[in-house]
């Protein structure tokens, strides 16, 4: 019956196999398939209200943008070099007609709008005020989808309309003026002289935008181009204030403004992208993607306590079958991986749910757009550009993966507390619980 | 040389401010293939010294030795190690991990120890078979009775081929039918496999199965008997 007992070297244990971690893990978590559910389901329905939010953000934003780009200066703008830091009348470009045909050999995916931009004092015989002189070409210009549907009065100019105006309803009503009316536009010149052009209102237009009605005049290039020849330009190069490009894929912005810097940055002459033209509107979207973070940080922290409830409740609820485990040779380390992989899993899944709570919610708003105009009651511009009152919730692969990945590392990171708690159970004071 | 050798050992509690000594010079040695049981009352030290002997308390005295190595000088981890591949473990209750089926639960030390697939499957069926339980194999812990579930304990112990199996009160929440085809069981198995067993009890029924009874009173063992009993066949 005895058997002597030998002195041996103690084998060395297997690696415990991931899969089976991953199976334990999995029946774990669902021994209470009702707490898993709502744990899932109130990080999924945070995950989705995130995604909604975020949605909601990048959607108005890349609306402000979108619209800001057509409504400014295009996606790149070739202007003088020191218009921006100091705009002026007499900063202009003179030789348009030789910048038109560098353009044009770039073969550039997109539309390039010649344009004049100038300062100006609109008059009447009522009053005066402080103008924008835009001379733009009335067959190509991006503009044009947005302002022509919104002319109020009188008709659009005609492209060979050498001195007919668009106003505002803003403008309109400062200067007491009509359909018909003359505008005497004033600049002054460098050196001190004034030079003015009497503009005829051929309509007035009403965009919502204070800051279009109230300030911008609109001619053929004509026009405004009288104002650079006052300024010394010869009018047969066709002078200009800047190029606006306005790129087919906006993700190409940043080749095509390398090719553009290397081919027309000459002396007097610079390349600038959106951003750097609208610095302010960069900012403001800045600011409102941190509320948005903000908002997201308080989802995560939701999402986070939901993940360490149901997973230390369900490691203090086992501290006796880990004593057991710890008895039966389980290292803490296993320990701790099984609890890590039950939170694994549960973030899969939060993931994978809040993916398709968040992702249907996000591909309905995406389809069918949020009306805001009731809740936008002082108009939808916001810093010089304005928001469709009908927001498309946007997000991009890169938005996906960053949600993904946020939420993913919280739901892990939250579990890892629980997984220590499990590591430490002493197998003597567990199996006495 | 003795399978198990117990020295000196002492195990003191603090209790606030009360000093408890669960176990006072403990001296005992056990060859492998013995059959024996720890008796005594409740408090007398029985189960804190099956921990001591499986490495899940440490002794504030003394040392243990269990096929020659000390058990008492070894870390967590080497701890850890060797419970898995020299003993095995038998509780009063809650002994099987409820998510796994009884053949999964046996399989799970082997899974531990590094076993083939194929081998631990083929351990894991036998011993079961062995234990009567090949019918229900599949069926979670929660299917089976209070009985089934310490047959599969029994079954899980045994199949991980361990030197010596520690069984606490192993009959204290079975009826006395169960108990004793549990306990033929283990006297059965003792025997075939050629491993050890010592079993802490204070129930006649097992104490009447045992070859060798040590009795703990008050933290010293008191007497330790040894007796000859048939085997199951002559039973």
């Amino acid at each position: 019956m005895n058997r002597t007992a030998a002195a041996q070297p103690l084998p060395h244990r297997g690696r415990i196999a991931l899969s089976l971690l991953l199976q334990l893990a999995w029946r774990n978590l669902w021994r209470h398939r009702r707490r898993t559910l709502i744990t899932l389901c109130s990080i999924a329905v945070g995950f989705g209200l995130a995604v909604i939010s975020i949605g909601l953000g990048d959607g108005s934003h890349n609306s402000m943008i979108r619209n800001a780009i057509r409504m400014g200066e295009g996606h790149l703008t070739v202007q003088p070099s020191d218009y921006l830091a100091a705009p002026a009348n007499h900063k202009f470009l003179g030789d348009g007609n030789a910048l038109t045909q560098q353009l044009a050999e770039l073969k550039i995916t997109g539309n390039v709008d010649p344009r004049i931009a100038l300062q100006v004092l609109a008059s009447t015989a009522h009053n005066a005020v402080g103008a924008s002189l835009q001379g733009m070409d009335m067959r190509t210009d991006q503009r044009l989808p947005i302002l022509q549907p919104r002319l109020a009065q009188g008709a659009w100019l005609k492209p060979e309309d050498e001195r007919g105006i668009l106003i505002g309803a803003g403008m309109a009503s400062k200067l007491k003026a009509r359909v018909g009316s003359k505008i005497v536009l004033m600049a002054g010149k460098q050196g001190g002289d004034s030079q003015a052009q009497l503009g005829r209102v051929r309509g007035i237009f009403n965009s919502g935008m204070a800051e279009l009605d109230d300030f911008l005049v609109l001619s053929n290039l004509g026009f405004a181009r009288h104002f650079l020849t006052g300024e010394g330009a010869d009018p047969t190069r066709a002078p200009l204030t800047r190029f606006a490009i306005f790129l087919d894929d906006p993700d190409q912005l940043p080749r095509w403004k390398t090719t553009l810097s290397t081919a027309v940055t000459g002396e007097g002459t610079a390349v600038l992208d959106w951003q750097e033209m609208m610095p302010q509107l960069v900012q403001f979207i800045v600011v409102d993607d941190a509320g948005n973070y903000i908002f997201l940080t308080l989802i995560l922290i939701m999402v986070g306590f939901g993940i360490i409830n149901t997973v230390l409740m369900s490691v203090l609820e086992r501290t006796r079958e880990f004593g057991l485990l710890r008895a039966l040779g389980l290292s803490r380390v296993h320990l701790l991986l099984l609890v890590f992989c039950e939170s694994l899993l549960l973030s899969i899944l939060a993931v994978a749910a809040g993916w398709l709570i968040g992702g249907l919610a996000h591909l309905w708003f995406a389809h069918n757009g949020i009306d805001l105009s009731a809740v936008m009651s002082e108009g939808t511009q916001i810093m010089g550009t304005f928001i469709d009152p009908v927001v498309y919730t946007e997000l991009s692969w890169a938005r996906i993966g960053q949600l993904t990945v946020i939420i993913f590392l919280t739901t892990l990171a939250s579990g890892i507390y629980p997984a220590i708690k499990a590591a430490r159970v002493t197998p003597v004071e567990a199996l006495r619980t | 040389m003795a399978l198990l050798a117990l020295d000196g050992i002492g195990k003191c509690y603090r209790q606030g401010e009360i000093e408890v000594q669960a176990l006072q010079d403990i001296n005992l040695q056990v060859e492998a293939g013995e059959f024996a049981a720890l008796v005594g009352p409740s408090g007398s030290g029985k189960t804190t010294l099956l921990n001591i002997i499986g490495g899940l308390d440490s002794p504030t005295a003394g040392c243990a030795r269990l096929n020659d190595t000390d058990i008492t000088q070894l870390n967590d981890r080497a701890l850890a190690n060797f419970r898995l591949f020299q003993l095995g473990f038998i509780f009063q209750a809650y002994n099987l991990v409820p998510v796994l089926s009884a053949l999964e639960n046996v399989e799970l030390i082997m899974v531990l120890q590094g076993r083939s697939a194929d081998e631990r499957r083929e351990r894991a069926r036998h011993y079961l078979s062995l234990v009567g339980l090949e019918d229900i194999m599949h069926r979670r812990p929660s299917a089976l009775s209070g009985g089934q579930q310490q047959r599969v304990a029994v079954a899980r112990a045994l199949a991980a081929g361990p030197r010596l199996v520690l069984a606490d009160e192993p009959t204290a929440n079975l009826d006395s039918e169960n108990a004793t085809a549990l306990l033929d069981i283990m006297h059965r198995l003792s025997h075939e496999e050629q491993t050890t067993f010592i079993f802490s009890t204070h129930d006649p029924r097992v104490m009447e199965r045992a070859e060798r009874i040590i009795t703990l009173r008050d933290g010293r063992i008191v007497s330790d008997q040894e007796r000859e009993l048939p085997h199951e066949a002559e039973l």
